[in-house]
C-alpha cells in the first residue's frame, strides 16, 4: 500500500516535470567526455607539479619577489581542478586550508599549504621558517597527482564538479577572503571558471539538442564573467581584488549564483544520480 | 554516503514500526519531545496582494518581520521589467499559498520544501520598495526618482555600518512565522539569482497580545520594556493614511510613484544590560510613559490616554526632552510630522565585549520623507535615550505602487513611465 503511493507519487512528478527533464539513464556518451576530462586534469596537475617545484625552489632560495610573482599562477592550476583534487580531502586540507580552519588561526602550527606560504610571504614579508611548509606542499602536491593518475573518475563527480566549483566561489570567494593576504583572488576566480567551463563544454553537445535555452543561458553567464575578468587583466594575470569595483562585484556575484543554480541540474540532465 | 543513506531509511522503517505498535497498545495520544509544536492554526490567514498599494504598510503586523536588501543588476529597461515580472510572480504564490511543482528526483527541488508541499499564505506579505542608488546608477532611471529620496545619511548618534546599510531593493516580509518569511525569502534569492544579489537581512519578532475583556488590543513591548506604538495614526482610517502615508497626484512626485510611499528602515541597537541598571523612575522620565502601563506620566491610566503637553510647558510631568514629547510634541502644524511605524524587536547575539546585540528593527512610511522621518530624527537628536541606543543601519527607500489587478505586474507605473520618457526623447531628437 504504501509502496504502491510512493510510485503513483513519482509518477506524478514526471509528468508534472514537463518537457525540458526528461531524464534518462546516464548515457554512454559519457565516456568521452569524461575521457577528455581526465586528460585536462592531467595535463593541469602536471603544469601544476612543475610550477610548485618553481615556486617552491624561489622560497628555499630566500628569493621573496619571485616567490610573490610564482604564487598566483602556480595556484590557478589547482583551482582548475579542485572539484577532482577535493575527492582527497586530506590533501586538499594541506595544500589549500585557510587559516580560518585552524583554531588559532595563522599561528597555529598546524596550518600548512598554499596559504600558510602566503601569509609568510606577504604579512610577514619574509621566507624565514617556510622551507619545511614549502617541501611538504611539494610533496602534497606530487601525491595529488600520482593518487589521480591512478584513479577512475565518477561521472558524477565529475559533471558535478561543474556546480560544485561555482558553489565554492559563491560561498566563500567572491567576498575576496580566499587570497586575503596576496589579494590574488582574481586568478582564483579566473581556474575556478575555467575548470567548470571545461566540463560544461566537454558535456555540451549532449545536452545542446534538447536544452538549448539552458545552453544558451549557462554559456551566457560563463561569457559575462570572462569579459568582466578580462577588464581587470594585467600583464600575464589579473589585478589584485581590491581594484574590483562594486559594480563587477555584483555582476560576478549574480552571474557565479546563476551559473551554481543552472548548473545544479547538469547531473540530472545527464541522467546521472 | 550510501551507508548513511541505507542507516538513514533504516532507522525511518524502524521508527514507524515502534509507533504503530504504540498505538494499537495505547491509543491516546502519546507525546515525544520531537513532536512539532501545536500551531496557532492560522496558517490559512491570507493577505490580498493585489491593492492600488502593497500589502505591508497598513497591514496589521504579524508576529515576525524581516527586511533583506538586494543589490540589482538590471543594467537595461526590459532586465528591470523582467525582475519586476518575476518578482511578482514569486509574490503571488507565496503570499496565496499553493502547492509547489515537483520534478524528477535527479534534479534539485524546485522548492525548498521548509514548509512542506503546500505552501500555507500564513498572514505573509512582501513589500517591495527601491533605494536611492536604484536610480541614480541607471541614467535612464535617475529623472524618475522619486524628489525626496535620498541615501540615508548618519544622524549625530549614528554608527552606521556600511555592511546593514542601503541597497538597491529591499523586501520587507512579514508572515505569522519565521519559517514563512525565510521559506519566502530563500523563494525568492533562488528564482531571482540572476538579477538580485543579498546584501544584508534583519530578521525581528513583536510579541503576540490578546486582546483584554473590553476588546482592545495593547501595544506590544519592546526590547526596553516599554509599549510601543501608543500613539501611531491608526492606519484603518483611509483619510489619515491617505493624509500620512500615501503619495498622491498632488504630492509633487513623479505621476508614476502614486499610490506608493517612503520606507525607512533604521537597525536600533538597544544597550540592555546598562538600561536594565538604570532606576525606573528615570527610565519613565526618558520614554515620557509609566513602563507598567504604558499611560503618559501625570495624566491618564492606560496607553491610550493622551498627554496634554499644553498644561506642562515647563515639563514638570514629562520632561521636553522625554522621547515621546520630542517625537511627537502635539504643537500645532506638528501633525504634519506623523509617520507610520511598523517596528519589530530584533536579537541577534553577543558583542565582542559580552553584551547582548538586541534592539528594534525600527520600519516606518510616510508620504514625505523630509516632513515625516527626517524631522522628527532631527527632533530627537540629543535626547537624553540617545545614551542606550546605537543606529546602526538601514536606509531610506521609496515602496512601489501596489499591483492593481492579476493581470498587472509590480512597479509597472515605473516600467512604463521609462518607456514613455525613451520615446520622448527619441521624438525630440527627431
Amino acid at each position: 500500500m504504501h509502496m504502491k503511493h510512493l510510485f503513483a507519487a513519482s509518477a506524478l512528478a514526471v509528468l508534472l516535470a514537463g518537457p525540458v527533464h526528461a531524464e534518462g539513464e546516464p548515457s554512454l556518451d559519457l565516456v568521452q567526455p569524461i575521457a577528455d576530462y581526465k586528460i585536462y586534469v592531467s595535463e593541469r596537475l602536471q603544469t601544476l607539479v612543475a610550477d610548485t617545484t618553481a615556486f617552491t625552489d624561489a622560497i628555499k632560495a630566500g628569493d621573496i619577489d619571485k616567490a610573490k610573482a610564482l604564487f598566483a599562477p602556480t595556484r590557478i592550476n589547482y583551482e582548475a581542478v579542485e572539484p577532482i583534487a577535493e575527492l582527497f580531502s586530506d590533501l586538499d586540507a594541506s595544500i589549500d586550508s585557510r587559516a580560518d580552519d585552524y583554531e588559532q588561526g595563522e599561528k597555529d602550527p598546524a596550518f600548512p599549504g598554499f596559504h600558510r606560504l602566503e601569509y609568510g610571504l606577504w604579512e610577514q614579508n619574509s621566507t624565514e621558517g617556510l622551507a619545511p611548509i614549502a617541501d611538504k606542499l611539494l610533496a602534497d602536491v606530487k601525491e595529488l597527482d600520482k593518487r589521480i593518475s591512478d584513479l577512475t573518475l565518477p561521472p558524477e563527480k565529475v559533471v558535478g564538479g561543474a556546480a560544485a566549483l561555482m558553489e565554492e566561489v559563491a560561498a566563500t570567494k567572491i567576498s575576496g577572503e580566499e587570497d586575503r593576504y596576496s589579494h590574488t583572488d582574481l586568478w582564483d576566480f579566473k581556474g575556478n571558471f575555467d575548470g567548470s567551463r571545461k566540463i560544461f563544454d566537454l558535456v555540451r553537445p549532449l545536452i545542446e539538442e534538447k536544452e538549448g535555452e539552458f545552453v544558451t543561458k549557462v554559456s551566457g553567464n560563463f561569457d559575462t564573467v570572462e569579459t568582466t575578468l578580462e577588464k581587470y587583466k594585467s600583464g600575464d594575470g589579473y589585478e589584485t581584488y581590491d581594484k574590483l569595483s562594486e559594480d563587477d562585484r555584483k555582476v560576478l556575484a549574480a552571474a557565479v549564483n546563476t551559473l551554481a543554480e543552472d548548473l545544479s541540474t547538469l547531473r540530472g540532465k545527464l541522467g546521472l544520480d | 554516503m550510501l551507508k548513511g543513506l541505507g542507516l538513514a531509511a533504516g532507522g525511518g522503517l524502524a521508527a514507524g514500526l515502534i509507533q504503530n505498535q504504540a498505538v494499537a497498545a495505547e491509543p491516546a495520544a502519546r507525546h515525544h519531545v520531537t513532536d512539532a509544536p501545536v500551531g496557532s492554526g492560522n496558517l490559512d490567514q491570507r493577505q490580498p496582494y493585489l491593492g492600488v498599494h502593497q500589502a505591508g504598510i497598513v497591514t496589521p503586523r504579524p508576529s515576525c518581520g524581516m527586511i533583506a536588501a538586494f543589490d540589482a543588476l538590471a543594467h537595461r529597461p526590459d532586465d528591470l521589467e523582467k525582475l519586476l515580472r518575476r518578482l511578482t510572480e514569486r509574490i503571488a504564490l507565496l503570499t496565496q499559498g499553493g502547492r509547489m511543482p515537483q520534478l524528477d528526483p535527479k534534479l534539485p527541488p524546485p522548492d525548498s520544501g521548509i514548509v512542506g508541499p503546500e505552501v500555507k499564505p500564513d498572514n505573509l506579505t512582501i513589500t517591495v520598495s527601491l533605494g536611492s542608488s536604484f536610480f541614480d546608477d541607471r541614467p535612464w532611471l535617475a529623472p524618475l526618482k522619486p524628489r525626496k529620496l535620498m541615501r540615508m545619511t548618519k544622524f549625530p548618534n549614528d554608527a552606521l555600518d556600511r555592511s546593514i546599510c542601503h541597497g538597491d531593493i529591499t523586501l520587507q516580509l512579514c508572515a505569522n512565522t519565521q519559517d514563512t518569511t525565510i521559506h519566502a525569502l530563500r523563494d525568492i534569492v533562488k528564482n531571482l539569482s540572476d538579477q538580485m544579489v543579498l546584501r544584508w537581512k534583519q530578521e525581528g519578532n513583536v510579541p503576540a497580545i490578546q486582546p483584554s475583556a473590553d476588546g482592545t488590543v495593547q501595544s506590544a513591548r519592546n526590547f526596553l520594556g516599554f509599549r510601543d506604538g501608543s500613539a501611531n495614526p491608526d492606519s484603518e482610517d483611509d483619510t489619515l493614511m491617505k493624509r500620512i502615508v500615501w503619495v498622491d497626484e498632488s504630492s509633487g512626485e513623479p505621476h508614476w510613484a502614486t499610490g506608493g510611499t517612503y520606507q525607512v528602515v533604521r537597525i536600533i541597537r538597544n544597550f540592555v544590560e546598562r538600561w536594565d541598571r538604570t532606576p525606573l523612575g528615570e527610565q519613565e522620565r526618558i520614554i515620557g510613559r509609566v513602563k507598567a502601563s504604558g499611560a503618559p506620566l501625570g495624566n491618564g491610566e492606560t496607553e491610550f490616554d493622551l498627554p496634554e503637553y499644553s498644561q506642562d510647558p515647563e515639563g514638570k510631568m514629562t520632561p521636553l526632552d522625554a522621547h515621546i514629547r520630542l517625537a511627537n510634541p502635539r504643537t500645532p502644524g506638528s501633525e504634519e510630522n506623523l509617520i507610520l511605524r511598523r517596528p519589530f524587536n530584533y536579537s541577534n547575539g553577543v558583542t565582542k565585549s559580552g553584551q547582548l546585540d538586541q534592539g528594534l528593527l525600527f520600519i516606518c512610511y510616510q508620504a514625505d520623507l523630509e516632513k515625516g522621518f527626517i524631522t522628527v530624527q532631527q527632533r530627537l537628536d540629543g535626547e537624553p535615550l540617545e545614551e542606550y541606543l546605537k543606529p546602526v543601519g538601514g536606509g531610506y527607500f521609496y515602496t512601489l505602487p501596489g499591483i492593481v489587478d492579476e493581470n498587472d505586474y509590480l512597479g509597472r507605473q515605473l516600467v512604463q513611465a521609462v518607456a514613455e520618457n525613451s520615446s520622448m526623447r527619441s521624438s525630440n531628437q527627431e
